[in-house]
């Protein structure tokens, strides 16, 4: 986290005044951007190690209570639930993200007509806002009035309508099928723009050498998308991890905490219940594990410096 | 279609092509239908959709919803809030995003590598992480419940993905012109708005509908800074039926309709420039 800005002057008498005016203007210029991060990424950072170790509250300061809020954490009955949850959505809505995006890619890659329509019109879950999206699949998935109920019932393939949202068993998978529905486009669209820089020749040469679809596929197409399957995958699996607006307007946690996420845990005790020294701690704990994604992630992004 | 079921098509080539259309007509309408029923609800009468056997074609339309959402729901309000927002976001995000990108592509002096890669690593942070202390910072300097608190917060996520969005475009631009520039007299500043920002355009345009979607679909910091709701954006306005109302399904959705097109037509504007950024040049096949 800690990345450091020199702001110290090189020795005046290496440096010629031009370069030394060219650097002052450099600084001026991405001085908002270093008083931005500063004050509203760094400083909150740190403010937030301090806070998950007092005991504060909305209107009162806090005392220092070193690491009780996480023994506290730790202690809840329904914090390792809380946590399989969050990975559960994470791990199973990339890896289904990952496979639907690229049947998506691979559907779009084959020529027709309206090929390109589709791939815009394909991009319109990832376009829409996620609230829209989460508003809408809770009204499909609605017990009295939801037309998936509906359909269901009435093609005979349920005999009952089923309480996606309310049933212990199915809440993780509807939450899951959202973020999937979702994202997926996001897979989809970079893994078709790999294929675009695949040469034609390969496939071609492939297939003289008698290589099936599924050969050519596992050999030559994977392969050459790896560096955006790393990405992709990776950066979804930072963004998903956090998904908040999905379960809370989808759920809101429930049914008894089948659908609990670390974010929305924070949400209910820092702003529904007041109590800020354990909702800090809360993302705290998650913290070491997000920074070494970031990290293997923007390493992945800077390659081709 | 063409019609492919001749001598020069093979039934193998036929039965391929006839799968290839059933995988992509279910995959399609797998994507579609929440769309499709998202706008049918909006335009339905109440009577027809809280019944046991919903038609999936609408019998009877109807704009009552629309007037129910936009007059006593006060969507305009909402709508207000959100623009005021969205675009006060984007125009500070663009002045200073672009700003800090030609600094560190064009000039030189210690610390820029590093200053690019924190541009990246706070780009990646999740929003949902830092939501609490900036909540008591919001708090404690006197901006809980106010639009102002969104748009700075907001710039928190907006400016390091424009800053890296336009690193990516000023890089492939060649800085020779901007050199022959200087050398006609330009000051740097100069070669900055009169011949870099004009070759950029695109990128400056792509930068400033990703701010203005980014903060018209933020949800979670909108939900928590602000408690009055005649100060609530979209997103918080529309998903605080929920509890007012039962029958809010029709209302609930002429509303989402109405946020969503707004920015699906920004996205259809720029396909494609997103990820163009994000990956800036990584991409390679």
């Amino acid at each position: 986290m800690a990345v450091e800005v020199s702001l110290k002057r090189p020795p005046v008498s290496t440096v010629s005044p031009a370069r030394r005016q060219e650097a002052v203007q450099g600084y001026l210029l991405v001085l908002p951007i270093i008083v931005l991060f500063v004050c509203l990424i760094f400083y909150p950072f740190f403010s937030a190690i301090w806070l998950s170790m007092t005991d504060k509250t909305i209107g009162t300061t806090g005392d220092f209570v070193g690491f009780a809020n996480y023994r506290w954490l730790l202690r809840w009955p329904d914090f390792e639930l809380m946590l399989l949850n969050t990975w559960t959505i994470a791990f199973v809505g990339v890896a289904i993200k990952f496979v639907v995006g690229m049947a998506m890619a691979l559907l779009l890659n084959v020529e027709f007509r309206g090929r390109m329509i589709m791939r815009g019109l394909f991009m319109l879950p990832w376009a829409v806002p996620t609230f829209v999206a989460t508003l809408t699949w809770r009204w499909l998935y609605d017990y009295q009035n939801g037309v998936i109920n509906t359909i269901a019932t009435g093609t005979g393939l349920s005999d009952t309508r089923v309480s996606f949202l309310g049933n212990p068993d199915f809440a993780l998978i509807a939450v899951i099928i959202l973020v999937v529905w979702k994202g997926f486009p996001f897979f989809g669209i970079s893994y078709l723009a790999g294929m675009q820089g695949i040469p034609r020749e390969m496939y071609e040469a492939a297939e003289v050498d008698g290589a099936n679809a599924w050969a050519r596929f596992f050999y030559i197409t994977l392969p050459s998308l790896r560096h955006v399957i790393m990405i992709t995958c990776l950066l979804s699996l930072i963004w998903t991890s956090n998904t908040f607006e999905m379960v809370y307007l989808l759920t809101g946690g429930g049914p008894s905490n089948r659908t609990q996420v670390f974010t929305l845990m924070t949400y209910k005790l820092g702003i529904e219940n007041m109590r800020i020294g354990e909702a800090s701690a809360v993302p705290m704990m998650f913290f070491p594990l997000l920074a070494g994604l970031i990290v293997i992630v923007s390493r992945y992004m800077m390659k081709e410096d | 279609m063409p019609a492919f079921w001749t001598d020069n098509y093979p039934l193998q080539y036929v039965v391929r092509r006839t799968l290839f259309f059933v995988a992509l007509a279910l995959f399609a309408f797998w994507v579609f239908f929440p769309f499709y029923w998202m706008v049918a609800t909006s335009l339905r009468p109440d009577a027809e959709l809280y019944t046991r056997n919903v038609t999936l074609l609408p019998q009877s339309f109807t704009l009552q919803h629309y007037e129910t959402e936009l007059v006593r729901y006060q969507f305009g309000i909402r709508l207000r809030n959100s623009l005021f927002v969205a675009s006060s976001t984007t125009l500070l995000t663009l002045i200073v995003s672009s700003l800090g990108a030609f600094s560190i592509t064009r000039l030189r002096y210690p610390g820029r590598a590093a200053l690019a890669r924190s541009i990246l690593f706070v780009y990646l942070i999740p929003g949902s992480l830092l939501f609490i202390p900036l909540y008591i910072i919001v708090y404690t300097v006197g901006l809980a419940n106010t639009l102002i608190s969104l748009i700075i917060t907001y710039l928190t996520f907006s400016i390091p993905f424009c800053t890296w969005m336009l690193m990516g475009y000023f890089k492939a631009i060649p800085p020779d012109m901007e050199e022959a520039g200087m050398i006609d007299g330009c000051t740097r500043l100069q070669t900055f708005y009169k011949i870099l920002l004009p070759l950029a355009l695109p990128g400056l345009v792509a930068a400033g509908i990703f701010s203005f979607t980014l903060a018209w679909n933020e949800f979670l910091y909108a939900l928590v800074f602000i408690t009055s709701s005649q100060l609530q954006t979209v997103p918080v306005g529309l998903a605080s039926h929920i509890v007012a109302d039962i029958y809010m399904w029709g209302p609930l959705m002429a509303g989402s309709t109405m946020a969503a097109v707004p920015v699906i037509i920004l996205y259809i504007l720029a396909q494609g420039a997103l990820v163009q950024g994000l990956f800036a040049g990584s991409v390679r096949g």
